[in-house]
């Protein structure tokens, strides 16, 4: 982590006050945690766990603003982070809902099996085939109920694949 | 007279013109009565040509003794100021080498060898000329021009385009008009180029039909070929005469512009140029003249132009504006005074015209199509007779032209009027023996066919008999007491000739200096009597051969046993409305028989009557152009050679005995008589191969271009524009991989991107 620290030092506050040790820790954490959370959206293939991925990064960002924030002596790093935090939640609800959405579309969360925005003529990228589902014996979770049940459709309800 | 003359010579054009707008604008509304405007205007248009007729003959005969020495042109000189308009176009100084524009008593024989230009003004003025021959031709043009409207009344009367069909009309009568009242080489091409496109677009009136379509094309292209030649002669004549004006003007400064054709120029010997320029002019007036009357090789066009609707072809391809060319040459009489090639050329062209279409018109099936040949052999007819270059052969050309406009008029109205009671079949071989179904149509047609063929006392017998002596004079010279060698009197008004002058303007010499005189001295040396004797002789024989096809088409149409085709049948359109009940074929009806009737009888005494006042022949020779001394030197006391009418009529009668034999009182679909000409009869069902001829060498060859243009723009242009369009797809190509689809690597490809600035950033910081 060292290269990243003293990139740091000499990008951003070349003529400012020297790093001392507790900043150089939350930006050594906040490193940490944004390579692991970029391995992680790198190398996962799962829709779920790409997304924790993602929100690791954040909060490695999220840490080292805080690191600086210390290090100026200025609180607007924390309110930022503050700021992210509701952001990224907002956020979250949302890439939940599309995973939830993509999923009871086909029964997958590989992000594998999206790749219909490829260019024309290119064969579908094949890592490992995906695994093959069941779809008819599998057993779907069942969302426990809240609030009151909308009305719905007979008819409507026979026509849903899943979910 | 209440009104002046100058209005009235407005009024002849601008009436039609005046109905033509309003037609068009309206047209549709006013449905079955919209030819109101047109025929009320054209109406008006007459009697206004009339006034002017009577008020120039008033003019002409009040002017003296027109058989004195020099009175013709006395009078003339009257005639040589044109009522102005307005002023078109004005360019105060036109620089331009022009000897010939300088004042008289200049002598002449200086050409501008220094290449000096002289700034003299140029002006376009839009001036209505009045003279004998305008008024004849006036008067012509809106009385056939009435006779047509009245009879298309009834024959157009269920076309879809009954309107647009009046407007064009009126719109011919006004560029017609205009044509002939043109005092200035621009106009007169203007209106040539708009009574082209007048015909144009009535040939083509039914659009929708592709061989109209085709034939309305082929007719404006041949005519281009002649309004070509009309061009080349506008831009010679105003290098050569630094004005285009036919009269003379006055300029701004006072001084006199002589005209082309002006009194002055034409008084003074020497001032009309000839040699090679001068032949040069007259040859390409003579290709306009060619292309607008259809004569050989431009003939091409009318027979096709018969796609039209009848009464269009009776007005435009028969009476009227296919006269266009006899017009412009016998206005342009001094001019080809000067080049007596020119003149033999005229002549020549106008009897090959001549015997090749008669020969042509015997083998015709279609009657429109006998017509239309019989229009170009008779228009042939006219050539020869201005070609002998003789007052006498002018006035007879237009003397031809005037009881040709009644006859061949009256003979297309009658085959309008068969074509309309036979529902649309015009082909003589499917119907026969109409005599009885159509009796005034059959009487009318007659009377036409009389007059066609020259049978004495019709009308064609009188004027082709007057062309006939006017070539019997050329080609034997000393024949008659009173007939002199004209060219021998009329030498005293040859001109100087200038050769090469136009190539001097440019102050460098060409081979056009040496050639161009030698050709015209060539053409010059035609004007011999063995020439003119091989002319009479085709005269001659094209005279038998006019009898023989209007009198087969008089046979085959009208005698024999009466068979009508089915069409005929079922044409029971409107005649209810026309009060005549029942079905099948029929007379037709009032509107258009009288037309017929009156023109019948023009047919019939109208030759007669100009013959022995010789009411036409004085008064032509009273117009500028042919009062011109070099003309007027040329003119003959009035006689009647019986020896040329019994030849004339001998031929006629020939031709009607053989039309007689081979086709009175028989079925016109039986054997035909011509098959027994053999391989001749071939030649000529197929019109000699001159549409065959054009379209090995002419069109072919262009279709070959156009192919190889075609595959050249499909393979080259294109295949360069195909492949500049190729090469962002060829580029994006290489870096198409990279889309794959799966976020993971557009991830990944991110990281880099950012891990590479990152790396930069620090390599560059640390440096």
């Amino acid at each position: 982590m060292m290269p990243a620290v003293q990139l740091a030092t000499l990008a951003v506050i070349a003529d400012g006050p020297a790093i001392d040790g507790l900043t150089a820790n939350g930006l050594i954490v906040g490193a940490i945690l944004f390579a692991l959370g970029l391995a992680g959206i790198l190398t996962r293939r799962n829709l779920i766990v790409m997304f924790l991925c993602a929100e690791l990064m954040l909060q490695g960002i999220s840490v080292s603003l805080v690191a600086w924030s210390r290090h100026h002596g200025d609180w607007g790093g924390q309110m930022l982070v503050i700021f992210v935090l509701t952001v990224a939640a907002c956020e979250a609800a949302i890439a939940l809902v599309l995973v939830l959405g993509a999923f009871a579309r086909t029964g997958r969360l590989d992000s594998q099996a999206w790749q219909s925005l490829r260019e024309d003529n290119l064969p579908r990228v094949v890592d490992h085939a995906l695994p093959s589902i069941d779809t008819a014996a599998a057993k779907w979770p069942k969302l426990t109920p809240a609030g009151v049940l909308p009305e719905t459709d007979e008819d409507e309800l026979l026509e849903r694949e899943h979910v | 007279m209440p009104v002046s003359t100058p209005t009235l010579q407005a009024l002849v054009p601008a009436l039609p013109l005046a109905a033509a707008i309003v037609t068009l604008l309206v047209g549709r509304r006013l449905g079955h009565r919209a030819h109101l405007p047109a025929v009320a205007g054209i109406a008006g248009a007459a009697v206004a040509a009339v006034m002017l007729l009577f008020s120039t003959h008033a003019a002409v005969v009040g002017h003296g003794d027109p058989h004195a020495a020099d009175a013709a042109f006395e009078t003339a000189k009257q005639f040589d100021s044109p009522s102005t308009l307005w002023q078109w176009a004005t360019i105060d100084e036109a620089i331009v080498p022009s000897p010939a524009a300088t004042p008289p008593g200049t002598p002449l024989s200086a050409p501008a060898t220094d290449g000096s230009a002289a700034a003299i003004p140029f002006s376009i003025p839009i001036e209505l000329r009045l003279d004998p021959l305008t008024s004849t031709m006036l008067a012509l043009v809106t009385c056939v021009g009435l006779l047509v409207a009245i009879y298309s009344i009834g024959y157009m009367h269920d076309d879809p385009g009954y309107a647009r069909f009046f407007a064009l009309v009126a719109l011919f009568v006004f560029s017609m008009t205009m044509l002939v009242s043109a005092t200035n080489f621009l106009v007169v091409y203007v209106f040539w180029e708009a009574v082209g496109a007048c015909s144009y677009l009535l040939i083509g009136f039914w659009f929708r039909k592709p061989e109209a379509a085709r034939a309305a094309k082929k007719a404006f292209l041949v005519n281009r070929i002649g309004d070509f030649g009309l061009a080349i002669a506008v831009f010679l004549i105003w290098m050569t005469y630094g004005t285009l004006n036919f009269h003379d003007a006055t300029l701004a400064d006072g001084s006199l512009q002589p005209g082309v054709l002006g009194v002055t120029r034409l008084e003074e010997p020497g001032r009309i140029i000839g040699g090679a320029v001068g032949t040069a002019i007259c040859l390409c007036l003579l290709l306009a003249a060619c292309g607008k009357s259809a004569q050989a090789p431009l003939h091409v066009w009318l027979p096709d132009a018969m796609e039209g609707p009848t009464p269009a072809s009776s007005l435009i391809h028969a009476a009227t504006m296919v006269t266009a060319g006899i017009y412009l040459v016998t206005r342009c009489a001094p001019l080809f005074e000067a080049c007596p090639g020119a003149l033999v050329a005229v002549s020549i062209v106008g009897a090959v015209t001549a015997l090749v279409a008669g020969l042509i018109a015997t083998v015709q099936n279609d009657l429109k199509r006998v017509l239309a040949y019989s229009t170009i052999s008779q228009l042939g007819y006219m050539f020869v007779s201005l070609g002998t270059g003789t007052l006498l052969g002018f006035t007879a050309a237009i003397f031809h032209l005037v009881t040709h406009a009644f006859f061949k008029a009256l003979l297309f109205m009658g085959a309008g009027s068969v074509m309309h009671s036979m529902g649309g079949v015009i082909d003589m071989r499917r119907f026969g023996g109409l005599r009885r179904i159509m009796p005034i149509t059959a009487a009318t047609f007659l009377v036409g066919s009389l007059a066609l063929a020259g049978v004495p006392p019709f009308a064609g017998f009188f004027s082709k008999d007057e062309i006939l002596a006017s070539v019997h004079a050329k080609a034997f010279p000393g024949g008659h007491d009173g007939h002199h060698e004209p060219s021998t009197v009329a030498a005293a008004f040859h001109p100087v000739s200038f050769s090469g002058r136009a190539v001097s303007f440019s102050g460098k010499a060409s081979a056009d200096e040496t050639v161009a005189p030698a050709a015209a001295a060539w053409l010059d040396g035609l004007d011999r009597p063995r020439v003119w004797r091989v002319i009479w002789w085709m005269a001659i024989v094209t005279a038998g051969l006019t009898a023989f096809y209007s009198f087969r088409a008089v046979f085959m149409t009208f005698t024999g046993p009466e068979r009508v085709p089915e069409e005929a049948m079922g044409h029971a359109h409107g005649h209810e409305a026309h009060g005549h009940g029942g079905s099948g074929p029929h007379e037709s009806p009032p509107v258009m028989t009288i037309p017929l009737c009156i023109l019948a009888a023009a047919s019939a005494v109208s030759g007669w009557w100009l013959f022995s006042t010789h009411a036409l022949s004085d008064f032509l020779a009273a117009t500028p152009s042919l009062a011109a001394p070099a003309v007027a030197a040329t003119a003959v006391p009035h006689a009647f050679h019986m020896d040329i009418a019994i030849q004339g009529t001998l031929a006629a009668a020939i031709g009607i005995a053989v039309a007689a034999v081979g086709h009175l009182g028989r079925r016109s679909d039986g054997p035909q008589m011509e098959r027994f000409l053999g391989p001749l009869e071939w030649l000529f069902a197929n019109r000699f191969f001159i549409d065959q001829v054009y379209s090995a060498l002419v069109v072919k060859p262009l279709e070959g271009l156009a192919f190889v243009a075609a595959a050249f723009d499909r393979f080259v242009i294109d295949g360069t524009v195909d492949a500049v369009g190729r090469l962002p797809v060829a580029a994006g190509s290489i870096v198409r991989g990279l889309q794959s689809g799966l976020v993971q690597r557009y991830a990944l490809a991110g990281a880099s991107g950012v891990l590479l600035i990152v790396l930069a950033l620090f390599w560059r910081l640390r440096g």
